[in-house]
């Protein structure tokens, strides 16, 4: 693998707070995802990536050179960053036209990069409007569509799908997934497991600042499988759900409410339980208002992967 | 594409979303309040109520104390601190940076829009006064040539004032603040000190330049011991360039860190 982007020994921290630490690691072309929960550190490595903030100790290089202070670098490179900010007093046009201009386009194929740009995050019957009249979805695609004008080799994504709605969700894990069938570089960071697993199987999962798991994602997804859940399901006849739930062998324990208006099970095998908690409301024996999973985040499956 | 197109585009950009931001308005409407103030002078002059010659006056003090203390310090406040710090609050400093454009050419582009943004503001204000006050000597070569020094000696005030706050700007986030504390804190009570003290003030440069003797601007200009005015010209450049330099200096190497980063 030739490696676009390698870190030896990175690390970063602000005053007191960590960022990352002692992060060495090589990332060549198709997509890897950059798995973690919220400030793990994924930001910061991808800052540093995109010559926004400098290492503290270590370095960092993209395409072989140091990325702070080196613009030559960003015409091979784009990066969307995960802040909701953008110019409010400007077009959703001005703004990408300008950027295009930037990277140094002529103004007729700035506009044509632009255009074809907002087309594929869906923004070009809205280009005209001020961005401060954007929703926060079409603020996160206008960002997506910044980074992507000029078609960059290495592309860095900063929880790129964050307020986007179901449907373009699906048609930016399309684009993102059709940037690595091409050969590109893509990295993606994400707390979201399913978002990642959507896109690519290799992923770097990130804990504390420090690079956790490295490989492939389903090797993670079967420890993540067998890590027992809680999912609490609110009804208003708990005691009878859990005299039909409690024979069942994937059915570690049950625990009722205070308010006597819901239970919490615990269960080795997710999937086998929600299979048989839908037959018994489908067929009709149980009445269910509302179903969540108290630990159903990622920093549940970490603490549970580091034995916590 | 040359860093002096790209240099033009990024003025172009900056300068029109500047056009239509809410600060612009309300810069505007601070710009005209001593047109109002001249207007309503000439109006109370034109019936009596002021003796004549009033409107001469007041057009020095409000030259002085208006603009050259005021509302120049405070526009370049406002617009040269913001170059950078307004990058930082809206977390938009990442567009600018993610670009393969030199960080000095983005400031030195944003730098000049906010230049004319605020020298527009500040001519189109004296212009107006300007013809408020000279209304019936409006044929008269030396009435231009005087607003022509006004306009010249504001216009390099807000050069440097602009490169000072810009520097600053790009140094530290909160600079609005020590701004104010060097507007009307330092350069208020030091351009009163006697001696070279009061050189360590632009006030004082500027000053030198305008041309109103020693008396007609009252107390105002209470113990300045005026530069020569070719001396305060380049001093006034030369500061400029100086703050400009420290500000690329600055901008290139800093890294801005946001609030949120982890």
């Amino acid at each position: 693998m030739t490696a676009v982007l390698k870190a030896d020994k990175l690390s970063k921290w602000y005053g007191n707070i960590l960022g990352i630490s002692d992060i060495s690691l090589e990332i060549g072309s198709g997509i890897t995802g950059l798995l973690g929960p919220n400030g793990a550190g994924k930001s910061t490595f991808l800052k540093i990536a995109a010559g926004q903030l400098k290492p503290k100790i270590g370095t960092l290089t993209v395409f072989g050179e140091a990325a702070f202070g080196n613009s030559r670098l960003f015409q091979r490179v784009g990066f969307c960053p995960e802040h909701d900010s953008a110019y409010a007093e400007m077009s959703g046009w001005d703004f990408i036209l300008l950027l295009a201009r930037l990277h140094g386009f002529a103004p007729g194929e700035a506009a044509a990069k632009s255009e074809q740009a907002l087309e594929t995050v869906g923004l070009l019957e809205s280009k005209d409007r001020l961005i401060k009249g954007y929703s926060f979805g079409m603020r996160q695609r206008l960002r997506l569509a910044t980074s992507i004008l000029h078609e960059p080799e290495l592309l860095m994504l900063d929880e790129p799908l964050r307020g986007i709605d179901p449907l373009w969700r699906i048609k930016i894990i399309q684009l993102i997934k059709e940037y690595g069938r091409l050969g590109r570089t893509v990295i993606v960071s994400s707390h979201i497991l399913p978002e990642i697993e959507a896109m690519t199987s290799e992923i770097v999962l990130i804990h504390q600042g420090k690079i956790f798991a490295k490989g492939d994602i389903h090797r993670i997804r079967g420890l993540i499988d067998s890590h027992p859940h809680q999912v609490s399901v609110r009804c208003p006849q708990p005691r009878r759900l859990a005299e039909q739930l409690i024979h069942s062998d994937f059915v570690h324990s049950i625990e009722f409410s205070p308010d006597g208006g819901g239970l919490t099970v615990e269960t080795g095998q997710r999937d086998q339980f929600f299979t048989a908690l839908m037959r018994l409301i489908a067929e009709g024996g149980v009445k269910v208002d509302e179903i969540t999973s108290p630990d159903d985040n990622l920093q549940a499956v970490f603490d549970y992967l580091i034995g916590k | 594409m040359s860093s002096k197109e790209t240099l033009r585009v990024i003025f172009a950009s900056f300068f029109r979303a500047g056009l239509r931001a809410k600060r612009t308005r309300v810069f505007i409407l601070l710009a005209l309040v001593p047109v109002v103030l001249m207007a309503i002078v000439r109006i109370l002059e034109s019936s009596r109520s002021l003796t004549a010659g009033s409107s001469g006056d007041f057009f020095a003090r409000v030259m002085l104390s208006l603009y050259f203390q005021l509302l120049i310090p405070v526009l370049a406040l406002f617009f040269g601190s913001t170059i950078v710090n307004e990058e930082l609050d809206n977390k938009t400093l990442v567009y600018l940076t993610t670009v393969p454009v030199r960080r000095r050419v983005v400031l030195l582009g944003k730098f000049l829009a906010a230049l004319l943004l605020a020298a527009l503001l500040v001519g189109c204000g004296f212009l107006l006064c300007f013809l408020a006050a000279a209304l019936d000597r409006l044929g008269e070569p030396a009435a231009w040539s005087e607003m022509g020094v006004f306009l010249g000696t504001a216009l390099l005030a807000l050069f440097c004032y602009s490169a000072l706050f810009t520097a600053a700007g790009a140094f530290m986030k909160k600079s609005i603040l020590i701004g104010l504390f060097f507007v009307f804190g330092w350069e208020s009570v030091v351009q009163y000190f006697p001696g070279v003290t009061q050189k360590f003030t632009i006030v004082h440069w500027v000053k030198s330049l305008l041309p109103i003797p020693p008396g007609e601007g009252g107390f105002l200009i209470f113990q300045l011991q005026p530069s020569p005015a070719l001396e305060s010209v380049l001093v006034l450049l030369f500061a400029g360039v100086f703050f400009l330099a420290a500000a690329v200096f600055i901008f290139e190497r800093k890294e801005y860190v946001l609030a949120d980063n982890a």
